[in-house]
């Protein structure tokens, strides 16, 4: 499957030029004026230090004292650090002493929290405003997401939808008064209101799982009703994320049942996630438009590559499970562009949302959607908080609707979402280490992306085991945006 | 079809599946069909020979005592005594036979339980109440252990030499121990009776099985699977029974050879007790092999992810009601996690969804029987005069009245002096108790009489390195759940009062089952010596 060699052309040339409008810039977590790239920067180049160091900052926020922090910085990174250089270890290791352990601890503390806040916009709504409306005084669109510990019990679960319920009535009552609520695109969908929230369905329900399926989508679908009146009362937008291949099953099921039922069937574009890594995301896109032709208003589809490959991997090897997902990046990337053109060929009934932080990836949706008469109103692109700032910055000069992904909460919950994104940005495959850090080819970037052969061999008689040249979770996602 | 080495575990099913939550719910309508028709029972095979029992019981669902399953027909000693006589003619045979035609077997037995595992399920979670992925796991673990068995086979029957020595061969090389009486318990009836079966008809042995009580309606498929599968019906007998009446018969018979037990303490000890008296006309000492409890213990430290810890305590804790060997009954937390551990724990305890074993929502299910139902809830009714109750889940009424349902239960500050602290209690019952640091929680965790499985939640790399070294158990889990252990992965078995015989599932295991001899043969005649020449 090849592409129209004009239409690739197109995209070359839009690539090309978004990289040369990136110039010298870099994201913040690269920045060479904080502590934090440096650190970032060894990890690209130590396994055993970036193993630690993610291991570290996952443990951070739940230590409570000074010696705690110094003892598990010492444990954690004087080993690895021994190996960059001997002195680094050495520089470690004054921590140990009890009159730097506080000064240390201080520093670490403020050093995670720094790196955390390059990616959380905030612990609660209201604490974020101010960056949400500066967000969209330069020209970006948002959707909010709530970050929130696995939620164990029914009691934890109410909190974390009465927290979606009170950011929806923070955020509709406050946005639409400034004066940067007002849409940034004139007529586009995705601007009918200033206001969106990303919800995490699982967390909603404290007994959610496959072998509760039944149940799982009913009370699911409740609370999610519950969000979706609040939501249609502010006149905002709502996506309701993905997750894990076993969750995924009960989220799309429950979607379909609030969102096609009586009360929310007329309910412009409600929002729904597909990960084109899954071998079955083609499957979900022809599901999910077909269900906004029988609802008979159109929905939101979010096309992300998705975030849990490693997860996925370790869950199907352990269990000799066949891998649901693609084994090779580039076999998503390609998988992407193809999806991405059938949302756009049905853009009647979706509002097609590119979640990427990939030019290449972005660009084609860019191309194709104007290569079939499509205006810029007719789909919009989605990006990270605090990622790839450049790459968004561009795209948004170019009169597309960008959409930042902004996540809120405390350190603690945030912590693993931090990790995935730290591991995001320092992965072997990582589009952005690769246009940032290691500068590679802007041609090799740009190159039209394949199916690749171990992929090809599709499902139905793949091997239970993978093939050993599958890359273990050890070599590094393939994760892209969320 | 059979498999060949190498050993592969048996997947587990992916319920997010729909195909696969569909074939559990055909498994237990087609049990349901077959129940209707009474083709669900169990009565004693010998010499491949179905036996009419004189005593019969009538085996009802825990999660609902008005249903009966089936009927099974108990033998008595003379039926022990026809058993042993068969078996110990049929070792002549079968001990001769090869060990890959042994082995062979054995795979034929993984598939034909492969072929019939939505019904072995649906039969499981009927018989003893367990919930659809517990049952799944039971059957999962028995077909392991049929084709791990097997790969072991292969690789301990070729006679190896010891030594390269001119003029000399030494060959090392197993031979069975005789008949072995397999006493077999009721909370993992598939797997820990197959495991237990398989491994002594592999390595040569003639076996007698007498399923427990409570689950010989799953013995009794268990056998006639065994049958099929090509093992001779001389080499093995069936023998629903009840312990008392026939266990020490059996034990005590001076033709067996050796005994494997699973089960609790008090009937471990006397086994071993009588398997060391030698009766007139015994040739032979008698080996045991005994499973036995745990008291196990997981350790939640300072800086553990307690969102994982939490996920880990209740499904070792809880999983099957805590009737698992290896299930967490004692929970230690470090410093000042305790108060806000227990409380999170608390909170999720009591919205655990306690239900129906075929009701696939239910977190957990009943208890085995009445019997276990009156015991825990005399246990914990007592203990709730002395302790704190930290949490308790609810039972719908509509369920207790129907079946053995007893709620999960936690109780906190227990001193480590009470029964509830020391005694295994084999039920959805958790003590908790605060350690001041982590070498105290470790003194805590390894002052137990048992020793099988134990869990640490940690991100401290000391401690964790610590826990490696001195929380001695059989089994030790490191930020996971502290059941589920898989064949061959993580060989199970426990020491001091926990059991006697290595692990279950592990590379030692089956040497237990054989005797080794050693066979020299000078090959140097007239000076000459094959070697050399």
């Amino acid at each position: 499957m090849t592409l129209d060699p004009l239409l690739n052309t197109k995209i070359l040339d839009m690539g090309r030029r978004i990289f040369a409008d990136l110039g010298n810039t870099e994201p913040s977590l690269l920045d060479p004026r904080y502590l934090n790239s440096l650190l970032m920067r060894w990890s690209m180049r130590q396994r055993d230090f970036k193993v630690n160091l993610f291991r570290l900052v996952d443990v951070l926020p739940t230590l409570k004292s000074n010696t705690a922090i110094a003892e598990h910085v010492r444990e954690y990174l004087i080993p690895p650090a021994n190996k960059i250089h001997p002195s680094l270890g050495w520089l470690i290791s004054l921590c140990e002493n009890p009159l730097l352990a506080h000064v240390a601890a201080g520093m670490v503390r403020q050093g995670v929290r720094q790196m955390a806040s390059m990616f959380i916009a905030g612990e609660s709504p209201t604490s974020a405003l101010p960056v949400l409306q500066r967000l969209r005084r330069e020209r970006y669109s948002f959707t909010v997401d709530l970050l929130g510990e696995f939620c164990v019990c029914e009691k934890e679960a109410k909190e974390y939808q009465n927290r979606y319920l009170d950011a929806i009535e923070t955020l509709g009552t406050t946005i639409p008064t400034w004066k940067e609520g007002k849409p940034i695109i004139e007529g586009h969908p995705g601007e009918e209101s200033p206001v969106c929230v990303s919800v995490k369905l699982s967390a909603l329900y404290s007994q959610t799982s496959v072998l509760n399926f039944d149940r799982s989508v009913a009370v699911l679908s409740e609370r999610l009703t519950e969000i979706a009146r609040r939501v249609r009362h502010h006149g905002a937008l709502l996506y309701v994320d993905a997750e894990d291949s076993g969750n995924n099953s009960i989220i799309y099921e429950a979607f379909k049942r609030v969102f096609g039922s009586q009360e929310f069937r007329d309910l412009p574009y409600p929002g729904i996630v597909i990960q084109a890594y899954s071998k079955s995301s083609e499957a979900r896109v022809d599901e999910m438009l077909a269900f906004a032709r029988e609802r008979g208003t159109p929905i939101a589809i979010r096309l992300v590559k998705g975030a849990y490959w490693d997860y996925e991997r370790v869950v199907s090897g352990q269990n000799d499970w066949e891998f649901p997902l693609w084994t090779r990046k580039e076999s998503s990337d390609a998988h992407y562009e193809h999806l991405s053109r059938k949302l756009l060929d049905n853009h009647e009934v979706c509002l097609p949302a590119f979640g990427s932080h990939n030019i290449r990836s972005l660009s084609h949706a860019c191309c194709y959607a104007e290569s079939i008469g499509l205006s810029q109103k007719d789909f919009e692109l989605q990006v990270l908080y605090g990622m790839a700032e450049p790459i968004a910055n561009a795209f948004m000069k170019r009169d597309y609707l960008v959409r930042m992904y902004v996540p809120l909460g405390e350190l603690l919950p945030g912590m693993g979402y931090l990790v995935r994104r730290l591991l995001e940005n320092t992965s072997n495959e990582s589009f952005l280490r690769h246009t940032f850090f290691d500068e590679d080819e802007v041609s090799i970037l740009l190159k039209e992306p394949h199916l690749q052969p171990e992929d090809c061999a599709l499902s139905s008689s793949a091997p239970t085991h993978p093939a050993p040249s599958v890359p273990t979770p050890d070599n590094e996602p393939s994760t892209l945006s969320q | 079809m059979t498999r060949q080495t190498p050993f592969k575990n048996e997947p587990l099913l992916d319920f997010s599946e729909e195909k696969n939550r569909h074939s559990i719910h055909n498994g237990l309508q087609e049990l349901e069909s077959l129940i209707a028709r009474s083709a669900i029972y169990a009565r004693p095979i010998i010499n491949g020979e179905e036996l009419r029992g004189a005593e019969t019981l009538s085996r009802t669902d825990p999660s609902d005592q008005s249903a009966t399953i089936g009927v099974v027909e108990f033998g008595d000693i003379k039926v022990a005594e026809r058993a042993v006589a068969a078996c110990t003619e049929g070792l002549r045979s079968w001990r001769t036979t090869s060990a890959e035609h042994r082995a062979t077997t054995l795979n034929r037995m993984a598939a034909l339980m492969r072929e019939r595992k939505s019904l072995l399920t649906a039969l499981l979670i009927r018989e003893v109440g367990k919930t659809w992925r517990e049952a799944d796991a039971d059957v999962a673990e028995a077909i392991d252990f049929c084709d791990y068995y097997a790969a072991e086979m292969r690789r301990l029957a070729p006679p190896r030499l010891t030594e390269q020595v001119m003029g000399e061969e030494n060959h090392y090389l197993y031979q069975p121990r005789g008949v072995t009486v397999v006493i077999a318990p009721w909370n993992f009836p598939l797997a820990i009776a197959c495991g237990m079966s398989v491994a002594a008809l592999v390595t040569g042995n003639t076996v007698i099985l007498k399923p427990a009580e409570q689950s010989s309606l799953i013995g009794y498929q268990l056998a006639r699977i065994i049958l099929e599968a090509g093992v001779p019906k001389e080499a093995f007998a069936f023998l629903p029974a009840k312990g008392e009446d026939v266990g020490p018969y059996l034990t005590g018979h001076p033709e067996v050879a050796m005994i494997v037990f699973t089960g609790s303490r008090p009937v471990g000890l006397s086994i071993v007790e009588s398997a060391s008296k030698v009766p007139a006309g015994q040739r032979m000492i008698k080996k045991v092999v005994a499973e036995l409890g745990g008291k196990n213990a997981i350790i939640v430290d300072e800086d553990a992810d307690f969102d994982d810890a939490i996920r880990g305590v209740l499904s070792s804790a809880f999983g099957f009601a805590g009737q698992k060997c290896s299930a967490c009954s004692r929970l230690i937390v470090v410093g000042d996690a305790y108060e806000p551990f227990i409380e999170r724990l608390a909170a999720a305890t009591q919205d655990l969804i306690v239900g129906n074993a075929s009701d696939p929502s239910s977190f957990l299910g009943p208890v085995v029987d009445g019997e276990a139902y009156e015991r825990i809830t005399s246990t914990i009714r007592s203990a709730s005069e002395q302790l704190t109750l930290l949490a308790q889940a609810k039972v719908p009424t509509e369920l207790s009245q129907r079946g053995n349902f007893i709620p999960p239960t936690i109780f906190r500050d227990v001193p480590s002096t009470h029964a509830i602290w020391t005694d295994e209690i084999f039920g959805p019952v958790v003590a908790c108790a605060r350690a001041r640091d982590f070498d105290h929680a470790l003194e805590m965790a390894t002052s137990s009489e048992y020793a099988l499985t134990g869990g640490v939640y940690s991100r401290h790399p000391q401690n964790l390195q610590k826990a490696k070294e001195e929380f001695r158990v059989g089994n030790l889990y490191i930020n996971r759940g502290i059941t589920g252990a898989l064949v061959g992965r993580q060989p199970f078995g426990g020491f001091l009062m926990s059991g006697i015989g290595s692990k279950a599932g592990g590379p030692d295991y089956l040497v237990q089952f054989m005797e080794p001899r050693v066979v020299t043969e000078n090959t140097m005649r007239r000076g000459f010596s094959p070697d050399v020449a």
